[in-house]
């Protein structure tokens, strides 16, 4: 049902000129969305996502710039290589918990945007790489049908993943991790399963923003969107992926809507993540409901 | 003995030193911070900006001398840290019991809410003054060089050298030598533990506040004062640095953080010779996944009896 309305927003958004902010809506709807099953469903605080964002990319900013790849092999290999320094991360960062990982997230997305910024030879550097092709040379509205296409693929890949046993599991993983070991799961095994899907998706939201804005820079990978996205899967609550969507839409959409409040961008941010902390802990839909919404809709399926 | 080393690499040691004194400066009231209440505290590294145009202020409505601006910098941090407690952690402590002491999403409620008040103290302060840097008049600077043979050191990383002395002394003081820092040790002990045995454990926590924030106000004026320049964005990254620094400490070890800090400053100082200034962050970080990596419990951590 939250789908068909944000399909219908969309369809909306479609027939306006809103193309570039629908598409950045998407963006950071399938960033939180991945940010969520990290840090809402698995538990694993991460301060850092905006780096496999950024390392998505440019790989795809990079191979079809320099290397004119079409976009349908960029847009995977962007993932892939998002996800194999997931893997890393979680590989090496198997044993930390709680404020451990927080804090090697962190170390590990300084790092990414320290890199990104001074490896002038290969990222140019702070002037970013500039005339990145788009995704197709037609429309605009094919080409946001095409970010939409991915959206809608990851976001039921997520779905299904979420809501699933194996997202039992990792909300088992979130609640106590010595009990999910004594249940026969290998905790290490599942963060790094997570952290692998999560960094692909958003290596491959980074592959869109890079097609859909055909301009990425190291600025756009900070610390600070890493708290952004973090801010979303907050609002929207935690462990619960329409909420993230929805955290998302808000935190893109109520900026661009008060366009003329111009730098308070993050001054928004932060005071609706303090609000929401503060009295709606539970955020615009706690985890509690989304489940329960998914889980009737498929007793109802199950008996018809 | 200068003999043996080259002039330039002592000179550069010698300003690594400095820069790790800063980072321990923010890095003390860190820890202690996160020794009591076994959270992050986002927004220390806002405390030490806000110190800093605090000085600023006073210089510019009052102008007087070095000292008193640092006792109204203190005074400044104080109210600041109790300010920050109501705000942004009292409200998560409404429960005792152990169960919620130890429940994670409760932690995490309290980091995101400190992160939430630093950026939105951030974003004012940059509304409030604008994201340029901001010059100390130049009476106040300390940038007197002070010769050492073929070394120069200015007044001001003598003044940064002397109050971290200072505060690491005074502080263990009052962590070993007094009736609150006793009491201070026992809630960060055990919470429960001290509130048995009598002790006002929000007292306690809003004390640490206090005592923490003073060290990051006054460490924020210290380096205003010796580097000239402050603005809304400069308790960031030395933030971080600290926070990594606390992290390589040991989490709760006071002198392992002011150890991983200067370590962390003369790191850094030199890889510049090797590397250009951007890379040298690298080196940080780099040092911080390696502690995390091979010694979880930080370099200087208590060690724990593994199961």
């Amino acid at each position: 049902m939250l789908l068909a309305v944000l399909w219908l927003l969309l369809g909306w958004l479609d027939a306006s000129y809103l193309y570039r902010l629908a598409s950045m809506a998407l963006v950071f709807g399938l960033l939180a969305a991945s940010a969520n099953l990290i840090t809402g469903v698995a538990g694993m605080m991460t301060l850092g996502h905006a780096a496999f964002y950024g390392v998505g990319a440019y790989t795809s900013a990079l191979l079809s710039s320099q290397y004119q790849f079409s976009p349908w092999l960029t847009l995977p290999l962007a993932g892939v290589t998002a996800a194999l320094l997931g893997g890393l991360t979680a590989w090496l960062t198997r044993r930390l918990v709680n404020v451990h990982f927080a804090v090697a997230t962190l170390g590990i997305g300084q790092a990414v945007y320290v890199t990104l910024l001074n490896w002038v030879d290969f990222t140019r550097g702070p002037m970013g790489i500039t005339d990145i092709a788009p995704l197709s040379t037609a429309s605009p509205a094919i080409n946001l049908g095409l970010v939409m296409l991915v959206f809608l693929l990851c976001y039921l890949v997520l779905e299904r993943t979420v809501h699933s046993y194996y997202g039992n599991a990792l909300r088992a993983l979130r609640e106590d991790e010595q009990c999910v070991a004594a249940m026969g799961l290998d905790p290490a095994k599942l963060k790094i399963q997570v952290m692998v899907l999560g960094c692909f998706i958003a290596g491959l939201a980074g592959a869109l923003w890079a097609y859909s804005t055909r301009y990425v820079s190291p600025g756009d990978f900070r610390f600070s969107e890493s708290i952004t996205i973090l801010a979303m899967v907050v609002i929207g609550g935690l462990g619960s992926l329409p909420g993230a969507i929805m955290g998302a839409l808000l935190l893109t959409l109520l900026p661009e809507l008060l366009r003329s409040l111009g730098d308070y961008r993050m001054l928004v941010v932060g005071s609706i993540m303090f609000g929401f902390i503060m009295f709606l802990p539970k955020g615009l839909i706690g985890e509690y409901s989304a489940l329960r919404v998914f889980r009737s809709h498929l007793k109802a399926l199950e008996q018809s | 003995m200068l003999d043996f080393f080259d002039v330039f690499l002592v000179q550069q040691l010698l300003n690594g030193l400095a820069q790790g004194l800063v980072y321990a400066l923010i890095a003390i009231g860190f820890t202690l911070i996160f020794g009591v209440l076994n959270v992050v505290n986002f927004a220390h590294g806002e405390i030490y900006m806000l110190g800093a145009f605090a000085g600023l202020l006073a210089i510019q409505l009052l102008a007087p001398p070095a000292f008193a601006v640092l006792l109204l910098v203190a005074a400044a941090g104080l109210v600041l840290g109790v300010l920050l407690e109501r705000v942004a952690f009292r409200p998560f402590r409404r429960f005792n019991d152990e169960a919620s002491l130890k429940s994670k999403a409760l932690r995490e409620a309290t980091l995101l809410s400190s992160l939430a008040i630093s950026i939105i103290t951030r974003e004012l302060m940059q509304l409030y003054v604008g994201a340029d840097m901001q010059s100390i008049p130049q009476a106040y600077l300390l940038m007197t060089p002070i010769q050492l043979g073929p070394l120069s050191i200015a007044s001001g990383q003598v003044l940064i050298f002397v109050t971290a002395l200072l505060m690491f002394l005074l502080l263990q003081w009052l962590l070993f030598r007094t009736r609150l820092g006793l009491s201070i040790r026992a809630v960060s002990n055990n919470r429960l533990g001290a509130l048995h045995v009598g002790i006002n454990v929000n007292h306690i926590i809003i004390a640490t506040f206090a005592i923490g924030s003073l060290m990051g106000a006054v460490s924020g004026i210290v380096v205003g004062l010796y580097s000239g320049n402050i603005f809304p964005q400069m308790g960031f990254s030395p933030g971080i640095k600290a926070f990594v620094a606390m992290v390589m400490g040991g989490l709760d070890s006071i002198p392992g953080a002011v150890i991983s800090a200067i370590v962390l400053g003369l790191c850094e100082a030199l890889s510049t010779d090797f590397v250009s200034q951007g890379w040298s962050e690298l080196i940080s970080y780099g040092l911080l996944l390696i502690t995390l990596l091979y010694f979880p419990r930080g370099l200087f951590g208590k060690k724990v009896e593994r199961v």
